[in-house]
């Protein structure tokens, strides 16, 4: 343990020394929109609806983020057809997916990073801005077709924004959805619920109802005994509820701030009042037995036991951990048991659904702006990443071979072809022996397509969740270099006290009647100032964008 | 780290004296408490190995103790049916093969050369060696050097790099400078050079210290990944600990959210973390007995005067 969080720590220490004297010898470029030397093997009318093919044959590197489920092959269909339909070969450098970040960082640290960096979440890109071995996209927009196309198709631009650096650029090519893809909600014992004749619950109080009459069924129990509870305190329902509250998110996805539209102004999350009762009503199943305090506390193991042996009756779940976990849990020990995912319950802030419609995206090395195929490349990544043609072909493969389109335009795999069991005993798996349906290639795009090898159930629970309105995007406030060294400085003291006082009013050790003496120890931790960094760098980024 | 327990010397007893009675409850006491610690040290692999042959169900009921529940071998199967299991399993043989040699070579030399005493500047040697056990390069610029040298994606990348362990090198040291120097003068009376002396004299008489260190550093080749992690960039070439090891991150990641795994992933998943320890420990604690009773020697030698 030691060993490997000394390693991290010397890793980061490392990356930022090497990353910052990278920064200090690469001055600005003279010109950034004069491509006339980049411009080999590029096609001269790519457009929207166009099937790239470069001029010329040409190769780029891409970090490959190596699934064990599908290792690399170097003779799958998708590399020979990508080749023959693009004229590009792409150059896989292989890193295991259990330290792709590692990895990556010393990549980018060392200056031998490949062009193409795949699979970078947000935040991610802050380390890697300053150092400028990472190109501003933003300033190559119009490369891109395509991508620009379904940015104002879908409304992206806000969403877009939310990336912008300091400078006012971003840095990452996100993965773009039409829809909201929200996953994590409860997952409740509907056999349950037939017999003692109640609805799937609507809201957080038709939870609170069905606990209830759960409990006065079957006393010995307590209904709701939650899990996701490492390295954070019962992370994913936290998580909903704020979310519910109409709040940025906490628990697994704890944000310091939340947007506040009337105030035109961010609020410190875990100071405000929607935090304050979501946690009266934590706290108030908590008192009643309705909710396990271990919740809080115990393994993801010990929660799938308790709902196996009917000890509890509802916990925290998505599409994977119903199907992988709960089903042969209770197959094992109660046959009869049945348990689906609810959709959302809705709180206070009403129905909305709160998914990101940003994913995680692709960075690109500076050093291909200098390279003569820079056009050419640009417009692949924009083929294969976004364009629908692209899209279909890094999911679902080659038409005839991998699957077939019926008239309305509905995709099925090929009778030989196998993937999440639907065409099971096929002597072919699209993943494995093709290499489509890539997490490296494959992300994003419309609902049919994200949604292609979800289960029916899934989907259905999707098509309810697409149905509510997407919850509309913070303001961006782009932080400097100094400013984010500054609020991080603040950050881990200001979650551990919250998440300390979460469980303290959450489990009654601590009266809701102090819940302005807990605002004033935030505000012992820096929290004003840290409101003030946040609301001045919002002020900055919107005077000088507007 | 391995635990160094000194070998139990027997009691001499003399006929006509009877242990007195503290002592004998000291050995009673004794016995029952070093039982418990056994027990203690045990149940963990047991359990381990139990829990590499049960069927997932009773693993999350958590009804798996000492004998496997519902056994099954499913997971082994599915491990060893992917040919890149047996690629990397046999780079790790490989790799802990050629970096041990190496090491021991290297070792072995510097080490029989700092235990001179007449030897100038050898303060110096030393406090080179000692030097890299408190500060380190770092991570970027071991990189960069490592593959400027040409290194990246060879055996020697995670061979040459790692070859010489400081805190063995002192303990090999130490052992040296304990040899009598009468011998090798003596020898070299016979008109044996200095590698005559280093191969016929010194090392014959050094075995428990050889054996030592070769338990040491294959162990830790072993087990190592980041070096592979660093400088392969290839899966062929991996060793098994990186293998099993993106193996169990894939299993239990959230990659394929939403989707469905196949029903034998089901399964993988719960038993993939013991039947790796499994995997990886088995053939290197097999190598522990025949080792054993030099590494004890070995080190209460070099540690009496050192």
């Amino acid at each position: 343990m030691f060993r490997r969080s000394w390693r991290h720590l010397a890793m980061a220490a490392a990356a930022l020394l090497a990353v910052s004297s990278v920064a200090a010898c690469s001055g600005d470029s003279a010109d950034s929109q004069d491509l006339s030397e980049n411009r080999a093997g590029a096609m001269a009318d790519y457009a929207v609806g166009t099937q790239f093919k470069a001029t010329e044959p040409v190769s780029f590197s891409v970090l490959y983020n190596n699934h064990p489920n599908y290792p690399l092959k170097n003779d799958w269909l998708f590399w020979s057809e990508l080749t023959s339909r693009t004229n590009v070969t792409l150059e896989p450098v292989a890193v295991p997916l259990s330290d792709y970040n590692q990895k990556r960082s010393l990549l980018i640290g060392a200056g031998d990073a490949p062009l193409l960096i795949p699979k970078t979440y947000p935040p991610d890109v802050h380390a890697y801005v300053s150092s400028g071995a990472i190109l501003p996209v933003s300033d190559y927009l119009d490369l891109m077709p395509n991508l620009k196309d379904k940015i104002e198709k879908w409304n992206l631009q806000p969403e877009l924004d939310t990336l912008r650096q300091a400078d006012g650029k971003f840095y990452l090519l996100p993965g773009l959805h039409e829809k909201p893809w929200h996953e994590y909600s409860l997952v409740v014992r509907t056999d349950i619920l037939d017999e003692l004749n109640l609805a799937v619950p609507k809201t957080w109080d038709d939870v609170y109802t069905m606990l209830k009459a759960m409990k006065a069924a079957y006393p010995d129990t307590i209904p709701f005994s939650d899990r996701y509870s490492q390295p954070n305190p019962a992370g994913n329902l936290l998580n909903l509820l704020a979310l519910s509250y109409g709040l940025q998110g906490a628990g697994w996805n704890f944000q310091h701030v939340s947007w506040n539209a009337n105030a035109q102004r961010f609020e410190y999350t875990g100071a405000t009042e929607q935090y304050r009762q979501m946690l009266q009503y934590l706290n108030r199943l908590v008192a009643e037995k309705l909710l396990d305090p271990e919740s809080f506390t115990q393994t993801d193991d010990l929660a799938r036991q308790k709902l196996a042996n009917s000890r509890s009756f509802v916990i925290s779940g998505n599409a994977q951990a119903l199907v992988n976990d709960y089903r042969p849990d209770l197959a094992a020990t109660n046959p009869k048991a049945k348990v689906t995912k609810i959709p959302l319950p809705v709180g206070p802030a009403g129905e909305i659904n709160p998914a990101s419609r940003l994913e995680n995206g692709m960075m690109i090395s500076s050093k291909a702006r200098d390279s003569k195929n820079f056009v050419a490349m640009m417009q692949f990544v924009d083929w294969l990443w976004y364009s629908d043609a692209g899209q279909e072909f890094a999911r679902w493969g080659v038409e005839g071979q991998t699957f077939v389109k019926d008239g309305s335009g509905k995709h099925t795999l090929a009778p030989d072809v196998d993937m999440i069991g639907l065409n099971a005993g096929a002597p072919k798996h699209l993943q494995k022996d093709f290499g489509f349906a890539n997490g490296v290639f494959s992300y994003g795009g419309k609902p049919e397509l994200v949604q292609a090898f979800f289960s029916a159930e899934e989907q259905e629970f999707q098509q309810v969740m697409n149905a509510r309105p997407p919850k509309s995007p913070p303001p961006p406030y782009p932080l400097s270099d100094e400013e984010r060294e500054q609020v991080s400085l603040w950050e881990t003291p200001l979650k551990d006290h919250v998440y300390q006082a979460t469980l303290q009013f959450v489990l009654g050790q601590r009266d809701f009647a102090q819940w302005d003496a807990y605002v004033g120890e935030l505000k012992g931790k820096n929290m004003d100032s840290y409101l003030s960094t946040v609301n001045e760098a919002y002020q900055r980024y919107r005077d000088q964008n507007n | 780290m391995v635990s160094i327990e000194a070998e139990p010397r027997p009691r001499p007893r003399r006929r006509g004296i009877q242990d007195t009675r503290g002592y004998r409850v000291f050995r009673v006491v004794n016995g029952i408490v070093l039982t418990l610690v056994v027990l203690v040290t045990l149940y963990p692999f047991v359990n381990i190995v139990a829990r590499s042959m049960s069927h997932e169900s009773y693993l999350i009921a958590g009804e798996v103790n000492l004998v496997p529940r519902g056994f099954t071998l499913d997971t082994y199967q599915l491990l060893m049916s992917d040919s890149l299991f047996w690629t990397n399993y046999r780079n790790t043989v490989f790799y802990t093969v050629t970096a041990t040699v190496v090491s021991i070579v290297l070792t072995t030399c510097y080490a029989y050369v700092l235990s001179k005493k007449q030897l100038k500047g050898r303060g110096a040697l030393v406090g080179i060696a000692v030097f890299t056990m408190f500060f380190t390069g770092g991570l970027i610029p071991n990189y960069v050097l490592v593959t400027s040298l040409g290194l990246k994606n060879s055996v020697w990348a995670i061979a040459l790099p790692n070859a010489i362990n400081v805190f063995n090198l002192l303990v090999m040291k130490a052992f040296f400078e304990s040899l009598p120097g009468d011998l090798e003068e003596a020898a070299a009376v016979d008109g044996l050079n200095t590698y005559g002396i280093l191969w016929r004299i010194v090392l014959p008489l050094s075995k428990a210290i050889v054996a030592t260190m070769v338990l040491f550093y294959a162990v830790a080749f072993w087990n190592s990944w980041f070096a592979a992690f660093l400088y392969l960039d290839r899966q062929e070439l991996w060793p098994v600990t990186v293998y099993l090891r993106n193996l169990i991150a894939g299993a239990t990641g959230a990659e394929n959210v939403g989707a469905i795994s196949e029903a034998n992933e089901v399964q993988a998943e719960a038993t993939l973390k013991a039947v790796t320890i499994v995997l990886t420990t088995l053939p290197i604690l097999l190598v522990y007995p025949f080792v054993q009773r030099y590494f004890v020697r070995g080190i209460m030698l070099g540690a009496v005067k050192g």
